[in-house]
């Protein structure tokens, strides 16, 4: 027991340790990513600086809020069907939301790519965004299905007795009690968005390139600090928006 | 409950399938087909596909040149779910066990590395390895961590850890504690309690944990590309070069294809294991 406590401490020192590493580097007064030698943001003042670097995290910014929206819209829909209609379609319907899922990713950015470029679209950040609609469908609508399966149908029922047309019963009664749920399932989508590298790799066009992939190219010229600050500008948007989501699904478990 | 009497089940629900499914069907599942259609073409010129009748493409993987590949991909990820599993079920144990009411934190916080950007993580870990990187600096030394099978191996695990401990945790955290103490007073000590009750009770845990980590390991590209080279290649680093450098698309969907079709049948065999166990439970 003390054994495996010991461990589990050990664990999540080697889970944290290099992203704390990557952190602490982007603040280093020198050029050394091997030693410490003080404080300075003089890396985050040159990524600032470089106007093709703004234009990247704006475009990662634009990809991510737009994938959110039109995936929640959809994911919540497809949810919403799955759970409550009854018809031939429903089990298809249902794998064909699994599968991408498990789908690897560069199986999914290869056809997307194969897709794009034979139906002669240019690549560019709307290629993005399409593919990355298309893989944050189903994870909406697994977060919001699970919320959706525990309400009882019998009180939408009960408001259309009183008098609720269908849209007004959705807008009054169903979407109040899916709100944490579509919420927390957005920002997931989000952050998934916002990090993706492999499928934004494979339809991305010239410019404005996402961050993930201006880092990739950056990468292959070594460790430098100025990753080292990209890194840890990502790292902060995305757990910020991960974590948002997990405080609204621990609040939905609370009522 | 028949929601066609005007409730808002039933066919008004049907209909709220459209957008999602038919979104799913043009962008998701038509590609396939495309992927498959050019797998069967021969490389234009600059990229791109003339489409065709050419299996050879397919043979081709074959090749003594590849197959060394194909064969370090499947061995890089059976080793890195061998791996997840012997770091990740002690965590998984610990935390259902012994977590109390920290439980949820605990478990967020196992979560949480794996919101960073993939690219970042791996990253770190050529910043800590690398010749003149932070191990090294802080050894005093400069041995080779990096270009190994070994870094390779250590990104992928580090990158797909979460995929097994979650799956395990859930299992466990099901698993009714009177089953252990039962087990102690019918076999005595705790290994021989973990291997006749813990270990068979959480077994469909740790095969799906096994899964979601063979799928995205065995098609990875970033870890061999960053934490090794030419020698570590996988298979992804293969198809990544067919579409940008070597250009030769049809080739790079062939292999695509293939490795769709492989997981395919390892996807069907464990939906079917847990099927069964669901029937038997």
């Amino acid at each position: 027991m003390k054994t495996l406590r010991a461990y589990t401490v050990a664990f999540y020192v080697f889970m944290f340790a290099p992203l704390v590493v990557v952190a602490l580097f982007s603040f280093n007064s020198s050029r050394s990513v091997q030693n410490f030698e003080g404080f300075s943001l003089e890396w985050y003042r040159q990524f600032f600086e470089s106007e093709s670097l703004r234009g990247s995290l704006v475009a990662s910014l634009q990809i991510a809020f737009v994938t959110m929206l039109v995936a929640t819209v959809l994911g919540t829909m497809l949810a919403f069907g799955l759970v409550r209609a009854r018809t031939k379609w429903s089990s298809s319907a249902n794998v064909l939301m699994l599968v991408p899922l498990v789908t690897p990713e560069i199986v999914a950015g290869v056809s997307a790519f194969l897709l794009f470029t034979q139906i002669g679209l240019q690549l560019s950040l709307f290629t993005i965004i399409l593919a990355h609609i298309t893989f944050s469908i189903s994870y909406v609508t697994v977060v919001v299905r699970a919320r959706l399966a525990s309400l009882n149908p019998e009180v939408e029922q009960a408001a259309m007795d009183l008098g609720a047309s269908r849209i007004q019963t959705l807008r009054l009664v169903v979407l109040p009690a899916l709100w944490p749920a579509i919420l927390a399932a957005g920002l997931l989508v989000f952050a998934l968005s916002f990090d993706d590298f492999v499928l934004s790799y494979f339809t991305t066009g010239e410019s404005p390139q996402p961050l993930p992939v201006r880092i990739w190219s950056a990468i292959r010229f070594g460790v430098t600090p100025t990753i080292n600050a990209i890194g840890t500008l990502m790292l902060v948007i995305s757990l910020a928006a991960v974590a948002a989501a997990l405080v609204l699904q621990r609040e939905r478990k609370a009522t | 409950m028949d929601g066609d009497q005007g409730g808002l089940s039933g066919r008004f629900a049907a209909r709220a399938l459209f957008p999602g499914g038919l979104w799913l069907l043009v962008f998701f599942a038509a590609p396939f087909v495309l992927v498959v259609a050019v797998s069967f073409g021969t490389p234009a010129e600059l990229g791109g596909a003339n489409y065709g009748w050419y299996p050879e493409n397919y043979s081709r993987v074959f090749d003594p040149l590849f197959l060394p590949v194909l064969a370090r991909s499947v061995g890089y990820a059976l080793a890195t779910v061998v791996l997840c599993l012997l770091l990740g079920y002690p965590v998984a144990y610990y935390i259902a066990r012994f977590g109390g009411r920290r439980k949820q934190v605990l478990i967020a916080l196992v979560v949480l590395p794996f919101f960073v950007n993939y690219l970042i993580r791996t990253y770190a870990w050529v910043a800590l390895l690398s010749d003149e990187g932070v191990i090294n600096g802080l050894l005093g030394e400069s041995i080779r961590f990096l270009n190994t099978p070994w870094a390779v191996i250590l990104g992928l695990v580090y990158g797909y850890l979460a995929f097994m401990i979650l799956p395990v945790y859930a299992a466990l955290d099901r698993m009714d504690p009177a089953l252990i103490e039962a087990g102690k007073d019918l076999y005595g000590s705790e290994w021989r309690t973990f291997v006749h009750v813990t270990w068979p009770t959480t077994f469909q845990g740790v095969l799906a944990g096994s899964v979601l980590v063979f799928l995205p390991a065995v098609g990875d590209f970033v870890a061999a590309q960053l934490l090794g080279g030419p020698e570590t290649y996988m298979v992804g680093n293969l198809i990544q070069q067919q579409f940008f450098g070597a250009e030769d698309w049809p080739f790079g969907a062939a292999l695509t294809t293939l490795m769709m079709a492989f997981l395919l049948v390892w996807m069907v065999l464990y939906l079917r294991s847990a099927a069964k166990a669901v029937q038997t439970a």
